[in-house]
């Protein structure tokens, strides 16, 4: 099974994949309008945002949390 | 041809590693089993379980994010034919009674953690508060649940799990919280989030 390289999560469904294409190594999720991959700050900014609003971290602690959990996807690794 | 060979045995060694590792935080704490514990549980000499994990936090890592992992994709594959909120925590507690004696240490000692495992313990936080989010939206559209914040509805659901599970000792001693009282847990929240009809 796949998983998205920029934000970790599962693909299983050709829906869960960029524009439904499951030759894409990201998700649908980690994708802007045209298809193409968001760019570090864009993720770092979608995904600490996610953090704070679906799990009411505060927005430091959010920002530090996705910058490690970026640092270890294959999409960001150094 | 030897160098897949190798490559493949170092790859089963590290799963195994992982295993036992995950086996032994369950049954003794994710703060107090040595790397030695591992390795005499797991049957190699201490060097091989550094030179596959050079730290302790390296390991401890690894071992939640592959316990991550797998609780992600269960969820994902369970949450795949859900219609609504119940079903999305069903799914989510049935995942987690795969994996309740290692999840409730990992609740009970995350402030004691390495940061790099804190982060991960986050993120296997997002997978499930996606997928609540996602199924809770839709209801709220519909009505059938209150409209409240997603993250008040996400941290009350998980703040009532990890009460029970925190103190697994007092509600069961001698088995499975998640088996005796999830459904009863379920059933509360639901009722708790749900918006009456008359």
């Amino acid at each position: 099974m796949k998983t998205c390289i920029a934000c970790g999560m599962p693909m299983t469904e050709p829906a869960d994949f960029a524009m439904g294409d499951i030759t894409k190594a990201y998700c649908r999720h980690c994708a802007r309008p045209d298809g193409t991959m968001q760019s570090y700050g864009e993720k770092l900014d979608s995904l600490s945002g996610f953090l704070v609003r679906t799990q009411g971290l505060d927005t430091g602690a959010a920002v530090d949390a996705a910058r490690d959990m970026m640092a270890r996807l294959p999409a960001w690794k150094a | 041809m030897a160098g897949t060979r190798r490559r493949t045995q170092k790859d089963q060694t590290r799963r195994h590693l992982i295993e036992v590792a995950l086996e032994q935080f369950a049954q003794e704490g994710l703060t107090t089993t040595r790397t030695a514990d591992i390795a005499n549980a797991a049957g190699v000499s201490h060097g091989t379980v550094f030179a596959h994990f050079p730290t302790q936090e390296v390991l401890v890592t690894a071992v939640i994010e592959e316990f991550g992992a797998r609780v992600s994709t269960r969820l994902h594959e369970l949450a795949a034919g859900s219609t609504g909120l119940r079903d999305v925590l069903a799914a989510h507690l049935q995942g987690l009674k795969e994996f309740e004696a290692f999840y409730a240490r990992l609740v009970i000692e995350r402030r004691l953690l390495p940061e790099s495992a804190q982060s991960t313990f986050t993120l296997i936080q997002s997978s499930i508060s996606f997928h609540i989010s996602q199924a809770a939206g839709k209801e709220m559209e519909e009505g059938t649940i209150h409209p409240w914040p997603i993250h008040l509805l996400f941290n009350t659901w998980v703040g009532l799990l990890h009460y029970y599970l925190a103190n697994g000792d007092l509600f069961a001693p001698e088995g499975s919280v998640l088996e005796r009282y999830g459904e009863e847990l379920l059933n509360h929240y639901v009722g708790l989030t749900g918006v009456k009809r008359c």
